[in-house]
């Protein structure tokens, strides 16, 4: 999963234009595919019906007024931001320390290294689950902001490490040594010069550390305890019981988050470039 | 202090830019390494390798929660009651089936991303990676609405007067395979594209010079040098769907029992953290073995 090029590819004959077609009618068909599902949930949140059923009849926000009206949501929404910021900047840290040593140094054993990292993301999320509240139950940790903070970090970690290594191996090296020749330290070339350029690659991992925080829900399930819920935990509470459009109303509100922070980090750095 | 000496030195590092100048052991090197990969290793090691340790010595301990032996009876009980097997070979087919079906939706997505020169390109490409970035609970609440009784795919049919009582779309193993290659095709696409965009036309282009149909161009050339792209996204979509929870639970609606709901079953309702430990290491192995065959595949394949 490296990166993908965006650019025009180097000049091929073409094929022929019917195959073409073709081939754009059925990535159309897929990105309606992947889309469908979410877009069905907004027309719901204003429906007037007490089901989610489609089509959705009438015009109502008391959907979104329920949702003012259960404190429950507001609660998990700031315990889930607030995991998630807090998991984002520990992984910064430690995975923009990690990246410099990767990408700086050579050393033995360092693609096992890399890959040790990496583990987060293919590691069944419901055995790192279980594994951490077995861990923290002796400790008393297990319904604590602490015990969701470690199991998020883990799992946001590669996001950022693997966006700041790539960043990072496109530096050029000769200027972090242009700015130690002109009597820089260490500290203050990577602050002054390495830092600001790895920004667009530290904010892009960022994000999806972020996304990825927010929206975790088999490793909470085994840490989280009544009050003490994440937004999609409490989500998911409450689809068990009421399956009515109280859901579709949050459901559209977290689109529109999610929208605009897509399209601010895109105007930013340019996801395209940095996904990868 | 930043004399001809720091200059000449530098000069020569950059000349050979992955090695550290002398040839001794140089334990500022060591100290700043172990300085920068430190935070790192000790997140990984408090967070994943410790409590995954204990978790595989729980499994093996004969008692809960004050041991006296050591006994392989759970993994016994997992691997020979057909309540079990029947769980684990459902969750590996799954698997197995959302693998493929991603693989063969997303191969042509990914082609299209890595060769077209559409301007739409860069917008197929957003759309592509979006769902990864909506929660997976509003995509699963999405998937309720088109398979349920009262929802958009009855609606239409009913509509269209071609069904007359609903279809029961919900509560089945193919539900869940809807619901699990939406949410890992944006994985599987990125994996092959990536891939796709490394490999030089000139090949497809000597192919077809040589008298190749497009079809034989496809089939002898360019799929073999994709065959890693599909294999590490095969891996990850793979792993993400023997350990899923949310999607079969919120489709499967108690029909369709995985692994992942087995081990929470297990540990959480039932108490039983031994039990619930060894399913999570057989999942945790099984997991492994594709990966090592995974391995293997790739060196057998490797172009260098």
């Amino acid at each position: 999963m490296s990166d993908i090029s965006l650019d025009p590819p180097p000049p091929h004959a073409a094929r022929a234009p019917a195959s073409e077609r073709l081939l754009n009618a059925y990535v159309v068909a897929v990105l309606l595919f992947l889309a469908l599902p979410i877009f069905i949930v907004v027309p719901l949140a204003f429906s007037d019906d007490v089901s989610l059923s489609f089509p959705p009849h009438g015009f109502s926000l008391r959907w979104f007024a329920n949702i003012w009206a259960r404190p429950e949501f507001a609660s998990a929404f700031a315990l889930s931001a607030a995991i998630a910021v807090f998991a984002t900047a520990l992984s910064l840290v430690a995975g923009t320390l990690a990246a410099v040593g990767l990408v700086r140094h050579q050393f033995p054993g360092r693609d096992s290294l890399v890959t040790f990292f990496m583990t987060p993301l293919i590691f069944p999320a419901i055995v790192l689950g279980a594994a951490v509240a077995l861990m923290l139950a002796p400790m008393g940790l297990l319904r604590s902001f602490w015990g969701l903070a470690l199991a998020h970090t883990v799992l946001t970690f590669p996001y950022v490490l693997r966006t700041a290594v790539a960043t990072l191996s496109e530096i050029d090296r000769a200027l972090g040594e242009a700015a130690y020749t002109l009597g820089a330290n260490r500290w203050k070339t990577f602050r002054h010069v390495t830092l600001p350029l790895m920004r667009p690659g530290l904010l892009a991992g960022a994000t999806f550390a972020l996304i990825v925080s927010f929206d975790e829900f088999t490793v909470s399930m085994f840490l989280v305890g009544p009050g003490m819920m994440t937004l999609p935990l409490e989500m998911y509470n409450y689809a068990e019981f009421s399956l009515d459009p109280t859901i579709a109303a949050i459901s559209t509100i977290l689109l529109i988050i999610t929208s605009v922070a897509i399209l601010v980090i895109e105007k930013l750095v340019g996801l395209g470039k940095q996904f990868s | 202090m930043s004399g001809t000496g720091a200059l000449a030195a530098n000069a020569a590092r950059a000349e050979r830019p992955d090695e550290a100048p002398p040839r001794r052991v140089d334990f500022g090197r060591i100290v700043s390494l172990a300085a920068l990969l430190g935070p790192a290793v000790l997140l990984l090691g408090v967070g994943l390798v410790w409590p995954f340790l204990m978790m595989a010595r729980m499994s093996v301990l004969d008692r809960f929660p004050d041991p006296t032996g050591l006994t392989l009876e759970f993994f016994q009980t997992v691997l020979t009651d057909p309540y079990f097997l029947r769980i684990i070979g459902r969750t590996f087919s799954l698997a197995v089936v959302v693998t493929a079906i991603t693989a063969v939706i997303g191969y042509p997505v990914a082609w299209f991303l890595a060769r077209s020169r559409s301007r739409w390109k860069h917008l197929v490409f957003l759309g592509v990676i979006s769902p990864l970035m909506v929660s997976i609970i509003v995509r699963s609440i999405g998937w309720t609405i088109i398979l349920g009784n009262e929802g958009f795919i009855n609606a239409l049919l009913t509509a269209l007067g071609i069904i007359d009582t609903p279809l029961r779309l919900m509560q089945s193993f193919w539900s869940v395979v809807a619901g699990m290659v939406h949410i890992l095709i944006p994985f599987m696409v990125l994996s092959v594209a990536s891939v796709l965009g490394k490999i030089d036309p000139a090949y497809a282009e000597a192919a077809k010079v040589m008298g190749a149909n497009p079809v034989r161009t496809f089939l002898k050339v360019t799929l073999p040098l994709s065959v890693q792209g599909i294999a590490s996204g095969s891996v990850i979509v793979f792993c993400l769907t023997v350990g899923a929870y949310v999607t079969p639970v919120m489709l499967g609606r108690g029909k369709v029992t995985v692994m992942a709901m087995t081990i929470h079953e297990q540990m959480v309702v039932l108490v039983d953290w031994p039990t619930g430990a060894a399913v999570a290491m057989v999942l945790t192995f099984g997991t492994l073995v594709v990966l090592t065959l995974y391995g293997l595949f790739l060196r057998r394949h490797a172009r260098r």
